[in-house]
């Protein structure tokens, strides 16, 4: 145990360094695996892999963590009986390293626990017996390589990086918050003072100060939001290793091609993203991908193809997740929708987006990994959460694509700030498409909702008050007198207006969490300070686009 | 008195674990140079000639322990400067090319603070001017 050892305090930072060195070798694992059996090499990739082995063992040997010492010790010497054997003899051996590679990633996670992963011990013990048999025959031979390659397959980590806290960041940030709503404050304050009194001394002055504060801030707001920004590839990494073990107990042959794994997410959103995106893709081995013998009836590869990829676009991260499997079923879909009582939503009879609607399935047989009464609805609720939006393509036969939009980062929103019966609300300007002035003669009443033509569309217009509970109850719907404007807000293809009485201005907000025990209406994601210290609420677009608002 | 040490290591951890040792106990309060691979480390050793004793990784991104033990060789840096390379176990070979490098002596992983301060001791016996 940690505790008994001299640095067992240390346990934290030993997960810190070896957890990224065991991922990374059990993902080249995989990869090696891969390449052999398509026939493409791959063994260059054991000397990086017995490097970062072998960190792993010593690191664990000095904090007193002998099973996990062993484990990697023994991977170790399987790499080096490995560069040998070729054929199946070499094919099991692989899959058992495979395994090892997993088992080892979830030791190290379980070191502060003292937890082992199930299965490690007996695990250990038919490697053991692999290596030994392997041992009598290589001896120092294999030993001797394996420093050689070692010392090629060492890595640079660069001179200039600095390992931080990430709790740092995070009260950078908020300081950062503070710093953003005092400087609004005083903007607020000056402009106050600038309108009552003309032409005082120093004005000019004061004004100049003003903007270069405002810009350096920005500044400084660029630099803490990218010091918190992480590659997608920290969470792509451990899918291939995963995905391996689904596609193997399904029986399925599928090739997982990532790209854009230098992508860059705020830590934050990608902590809540790994689970999703693992959703979608277990989701496409088991339902989309289909088995080899059927592939090969239809034709294709008897390999399916499964990508991941990601790509950043102005202030937003696209990521798709695609198969050449076999498509959504949309028959089936339709069907089992309605037998379990699933209304279709605002989009109609569309089944592509019904397998969002919560509690779906058409899972008919329960699979050990996709069975587990969790559909697709929560992927899309995760994503959701984030800001983000998911939608589906799916061709027949020729395979499935989710594309996911999410923010780079929930700590900061530029929004567009409205008001409504004397309260402020923020907006994300992300969702807003366009502000209107609202011509009375321009909306309508159609069987009690109201709508308003915009750009040759029929959108439905919802009351501000009524959507926040703000209203009062004695003006008959329809009667809004007062809202001036509405805000077109739009997502995953919905679009709808909020009449609000006035439109203040853009401002980026530092969100601050909502206190669930608050109860508000979940058409508001979290609260922030204004510029005159006043609290707003931040509106929640994508939930209210999803709700089906009461006339 | 206080005393200087040099720990030249790729392994955050290992600077973790050597502070720990240093920052408590009888080596408590002497002067501690950290170095996060050879090129580094052999910069510090340039600049301090007063180092009691170096604690050198053997397997490290640019320059590793040998490499940085033959170039003090070949340019006579600080001779007498007692330089410890550190090691795992089934690295013999190095050991033994370490000490033709001019290594002072090896401490294998894992080791424990007894280890490091039964070494740190032998180094000060020898140190020329700690007598007096």
């Amino acid at each position: 145990m940690p505790g008994d050892n001299a640095f067992g305090e240390l346990i934290d930072e030993y997960v810190v360094e070896c957890l990224p060195l065991a991922e990374r070798a059990a993902d080249a694992l995989v990869e090696l695996e891969r390449r052999r059996r398509a026939g493409t090499g791959g063994e260059e990739l054991l000397g990086s892999i017995e490097g970062w082995l072998h960190t792993v063992k010593g690191n664990s040997a000095m904090m007193g963590l002998a099973a996990i010492q062993e484990a990697a010790h023994v991977l170790e010497d399987l790499c080096a009986a490995l560069a040998d054997q070729r054929g199946p003899t070499g094919e099991a051996l692989l899959a058992l390293m495979v395994e090892g590679g997993g088992l080892l990633v979830d030791q190290v996670r379980g070191a502060p626990t003292g937890a082992a992963p199930e299965g490690s011990a007996a695990w250990l013990s038919r490697a053991r017996e692999r290596a030994g048999a392997d041992h009598a025959g290589n001896g120092r031979g294999a030993d001797r390589r394996r420093g050689e390659r070692r010392r090629g397959g060492a890595e640079s980590d660069g001179a200039n990086v600095v390992r931080v806290d990430f709790r740092r960041l995070d009260t950078l940030l908020e300081v950062l918050g503070e710093g953003l709503i005092e400087q609004a404050a005083l903007v607020e304050a000056f402009r106050r003072v600038s309108r009552r009194t003309a032409a005082v001394p120093g004005m000019p002055d004061l004004d100049r100060a003003i903007l270069a504060l405002e810009k350096t801030m920005k500044r400084l707001e660029e630099i803490v939001m990218a010091t918190r920004l992480l590659p997608i590839s920290t969470v792509f990494g451990r899918f291939p290793r995963l995905l391996r073990g689904v596609a193997e107990g399904e029986g399925k042959r599928v090739r997982l091609l990532m790209a854009g794994g230098d992508t860059a997410l705020d830590k934050a959103v990608l902590d809540r993203l790994g689970e999703p995106l693992l959703h979608l893709l277990t989701n496409a081995v088991v339902h989309g991908i289909e088995s080899p013998a059927e592939r090969r009836r239809a034709g294709k590869p008897e390999e399916g193809v499964l990508s991941l990829a990601a790509i950043s676009r102005s202030g937003r991260v696209a990521i798709e997740v695609a198969d050449d499997g076999r498509g959504l079923d949309e028959e089936r879909i339709r069907a089992r929708a309605a037998a379990m009582g699933i209304e279709p939503g605002a989009e109609g009879a569309d089944p592509q987006g019904l397998i969002f609607q919560p509690g779906f399935s058409t899972a008919e047989s329960v699979s050990g990994l996709a069975g587990r009464g969790v559909g697709l609805d929560v992927a899309a609720a995760a994503v959701r959460a984030l800001g983000g939006t998911i939608a589906v393509r799916s061709q027949g036969g020729q395979g499935s694509a989710f594309l996911l939009d999410l923010p780079l980062t929930l700590a900061i929103v530029r929004s567009l700030i409205v008001e409504v019966d004397q309260e402020r609300y923020a907006v994300p300007i992300a969702q807003v498409v366009a502000t209107v002035r609202a011509d009375p003669k321009a909306l309508h009443q159609i069987n009690h909702r109201g709508v308003a033509v915009w750009r040759g569309d029929l959108i439905q217009v919802t009351d501000g008050g009524e959507l926040l509970g703000t209203g009062s109850d004695v003006e008959p719907p329809g009667e809004r007198r007062g809202r001036r404007f509405y805000v077109v807000i739009s997502s995953g293809g919905r679009r709808r207006g909020i009449l609000v009485d006035r439109l203040i201005g853009h401002m980026d907000v530092v969100v601050k969490g909502l206190d669930p025990a608050l109860g508000r209406p979940d058409v508001v994601s979290g609260t922030t300070i204004l510029g005159d210290g006043r609290v707003a609420c931040i509106l929640d677009p994508v939930r209210i686009l999803e709700q089906r608002v009461p006339a | 008195m206080s005393r200087a040490f040099l720990f030249v290591d790729d392994s955050p951890l290992h600077h973790q674990m050597y502070r720990l040792i240093f920052t408590r106990g009888p080596l408590a309060g002497n002067t501690l140079y950290h170095a996060s691979n050879g090129r580094e480390g052999y910069a510090l050793l340039t600049q301090h000639p007063e180092l009691t004793l170096v604690f050198l990784d053997l397997n490290m991104p640019e320059m590793n322990g040998l490499e940085l033990l033959a170039r003090r060789a070949v340019e006579g840096l600080h001779p007498h400067v007692p330089i410890v390379l550190v090691t795992t176990e089934s690295a013999e070979e190095d050991e033994a090319r370490a000490r033709t490098a001019g290594a002072w002596d090896y401490l294998r992983k894992p080791f424990q603070p007894s280890d490091v301060e039964r070494l740190v001791a032998r180094a000060l016996a020898q140190a020329p001017g700690t007598a007096a």
